[in-house]
């Protein structure tokens, strides 16, 4: 944050991004209820669906199955995770052109700073109405957008109309703003805190003002502190447009339950390939693989082994997961979730730039690893 | 149960199965050591599941009296503490007492401890072997074998078979390998074994291997090896060192090894290893230390080492050279470990390209190979 210049946030989040790229991809689908996620026969849930199908009360994260139920028609159709990082890509883009200060959240959502932009538009709402006609022009989805002064605000605003929509917060507005706020939709507030806080008659941002900050801290400590200066408009975290991702990940909750590692050994191989190819195209290398594994009772555990190499291929990550499943005792416990992600990401050094110091490749003896 | 014994026999007893013993066990009764006592003596056993230790001290030793019982039994004690208390006691003689929930008094001088004890019925049971495919070697000969070949082992967890040493024996010759696929080590040795016993993929990790090493040496005899499907014990006088084996299949290494070479080099171990260690002093902040041998034919080689930030060392080494020229970069470290394990004054060098692997032996002694595979440098 620069001085005490008031800064100028976007945050745009893709409408029903998956299912838009799938309903922009096949004409049939358009108008139809479309649901991205795992198979209504399966235990997956919903990844997005698309407005028509939220009509019929399905929403993100219920179990595929419950939305079969409330809607036979639907169209279910698995995630072209491919696909849509490649469409995240197109957008990824167009967000450049205006500004270097880029937080992207996910595949369909970023932050953008546009305090300073390469355009010298100096009003954020018409810049937002602008990249939100861009993405519509270039790609053929909707996009909603909140303007604010932080972080928090923007990213408010941009869920208070959705689809399509483009909410502006000024600091005069803010409180009034805030106010009407259900305490649902503020930041950290998950089910389980929502609920708490309800139970406290904390239903929006009015309610939650007239709370002292000892309270809330005492309530939920430091993200206590967090809500106490939400509410009064308070956000001081910067766009950061250099995050470097941390770690990269895979998991997948099974059909199922399965007992036998052999049985294990597919379903993980597959999300390795997924892994593998994410770390390829952000030409990333890891050194610790962890793999994640939830029993059927819900007890979650993870093994962690860390490599003398950073690996990226598939068949060096998927012998460290061998590695990992000898160190857990599976004796009758069925499992109902495999995970894998690689950490201590570093970028993969390529030949070229080595002009700094002399670049080393230790030669192997076998041709193959061991 | 009831005995007395000497302390310095305990003492040398406790520290050798202590080294088995570990305080990170998933088998809590593991984290102690079993003491049993019968007519002939007492027997120590410490174990970590990967590597037991059992080491035997006899009542008599020469007509002299080492232990005295007065009532037999077992028991398992805390290792750390045990050892520790049997090291620290006042007087040359310990005594003895476990009542029946236990618990242990130790008496020596003046000292008195008491000691919450674990029923050693709870104790694995140590596997039987087999003994008719037992092969001898002598204690000095199986510690030398070890240090010239397991620092050759990969250290990383991730890297299986590698993680060992591979033993082999067809006729009476006993073979060591081990690499962790940067560098090779092998030794080859004549051992005592019936004539149609033969081993072909037994893998010792490295740890036990090491371990072994450091028991080898207080003991001057021959060492019997009885080898099963997943175990290895070693029997020397009083001790029995069992380790698991590793499971899965050693590469085959012979395909590896150059048969000739385009650059024959004759040295002297020491002045080149000395050489080394120099060159290394800039180099070995590199996770790779690389440094350079070249070869220019004129009776001599260069060692050069480069660093952008740190800067640059160069010497020569008088030799023997002959055939071609050759420019070669490895890791200093894998050098200087091979070098130190030769024990002979002079080695030889066989090289066979820039980006092949290259070989150390001692002059004139073909039971002793190091391999070591180069750094491909931009």
């Amino acid at each position: 944050m620069v001085g005490n210049k008031v800064r100028k946030i976007i945050h745009i989040d893709m409408d029903a991004f998956y299912a838009a790229v799938e309903q922009r991809d096949h004409p049939e689908y358009r108008g139809r209820p479309v649901v991205v996620g795992g198979s209504p026969h399966s235990r997956g849930v919903v990844a997005t669906c698309s407005y028509e199908a939220r009509r019929y009360g399905i929403h993100s994260a219920m179990p595929a199955k419950k939305a079969y139920q409330l809607c036979p028609h639907a169209i279910f159709l698995p995630p072209r995770m491919a696909r849509y990082r490649e469409v995240s890509r197109e957008i990824l883009a167009i967000f450049r052109s205006y500004t270097d200060q880029v937080e992207p959240l996910s595949l369909d959502e970023a932050y953008l700073d546009v305090t300073e932009n390469k355009r010298g538009i100096t009003s954020a709402t018409l810049l937002a109405r602008e990249i939100k006609q861009q993405i519509y022009k270039q790609t053929g989805l909707t996009a909603s957008a909140g303007v604010s002064y932080n972080k928090f605000l923007a990213k408010a605003a941009s869920d208070y109309q959705k689809p399509n929509g483009l909410t502006v917060v000024t600091p005069e507005q803010a409180f009034q703003f805030i106010d009407e706020l259900p305490i649902g939709k503020f930041f950290g507030v998950g089910k389980k805190t929502e609920a708490l806080l309800l139970k406290r008659g904390i239903r929006n941002g009015a309610d939650l003002r007239k709370r002292s900050l000892q309270e809330l801290v005492q309530l939920l400590q430091k993200r206590g502190e967090i809500l106490y200066q939400h509410v009064r408009g308070i956000d001081p975290r910067p766009v950061q447009a250099n995050r470097k991702r941390k770690s990269l990940g895979k998991e997948t909750t099974l059909a199922h339950d399965v007992y036998e590692v052999e049985e294990m050994l597919p379903i993980l191989g597959r999300c390795v390939q997924h892994v593998s190819q994410r770390l390829y195209e952000q030409r990333l290398v890891g050194r610790r693989v962890i793999l994640k594994v939830r029993f059927h009772d819900f007890k979650l555990i993870t093994r962690s082994v860390t490599l003398e190499q950073p690996v990226q291929s598939a068949e060096k990550i998927m012998k460290a997961l061998e590695l990992l499943l000898e160190r857990i005792d599976f004796s009758n416990k069925g499992v109902r979730l495999l995970g894998v992600s690689v950490t201590d990401l570093q970028t993969k050094e390529i030949h070229r730039d080595s002009s700094e110091s002399p670049r080393y490749v230790q030669l192997e003896l076998f041709d193959s690893f061991f | 149960m009831k005995f007395r014994i000497l302390r310095p026999a305990l003492a040398d007893g406790v520290a050798q199965v202590s080294k088995a013993v570990s305080q990170k066990t998933t088998i809590p009764i593991l984290t102690g050591i079993k003491i049993k006592v019968d007519d002939e003596g007492i027997e120590l056993t410490g174990s970590n599941s990967d590597i037991t230790i059992q080491v035997r001290i006899p009542r008599f030793v020469e007509d002299q009296e080492q232990v005295s019982v007065d009532q037999p039994g077992e028991i398992v004690l805390p290792g750390r503490v045990f050892s520790e208390i049997i090291r620290k006691l006042p007087d040359d003689e310990v005594e003895f007492t476990v009542n029946g929930r236990w618990i242990t008094k130790i008496r020596s001088g003046q000292a008195q401890f008491q000691l919450n004890g674990l029923d050693a019925s709870e104790y694995p049971r140590l596997p039987l072997l087999e003994e008719d495919q037992v092969f001898s070697l002598p204690s000095d000969l199986l510690q030398s074998m070890i240090m010239q070949t397991h620092f050759a082992t990969s250290a990383s967890e991730t890297r299986g078979v590698l993680r060992g040493v591979l033993w082999q024996l067809e006729k009476g010759k006993l073979r060591f390998v081990a690499t962790d696929s940067h560098r090779l080590s092998r030794r080859e040795a004549e051992v005592e074994s019936p004539e149609e016993l033969v081993l072909n993929n037994v893998i010792v990790p490295g740890k036990s291997m090491s371990e072994l090493a450091k028991l080898l040496s207080d003991y001057k005899g021959l060492v019997d090896v009885i080898v099963t499907e997943n175990q290895i014990l070693i029997r020397v006088e009083h001790l029995l060192f069992f380790s698991r084996l590793l499971n899965g299949t050693y590469p085959d290494t012979d395909r590896v090894i150059p048969r000739g070479g385009k650059t024959e080099i004759i040295t002297s171990t020491r002045t080149l290893l000395e050489s080394v260690d120099r060159a290394s002093l800039i180099s070995r902040d590199d996770r790779d230390n690389v440094i350079k041998c070249i070869v220019n034919g004129d009776n001599r080689l260069e060692i050069t080492s480069a660093a952008q930030d740190i800067g640059r060392a160069t010497e020569e080494v008088t030799a023997e050279v002959s055939g071609e020229t050759m420019e070669i970069s490895f890791n200093a470290h894998y050098m200087m470990e091979a070098l130190r394990a030769i024990d002979s004054e002079q080695i030889r060098i066989l090289m066979t390209g820039t980006m092949t692997p290259f070989l150390i032996q001692p002059v004139g002694d073909e039971s002793v190979l190091h391999l070591i595979v180069p750094v491909r440098t931009n």
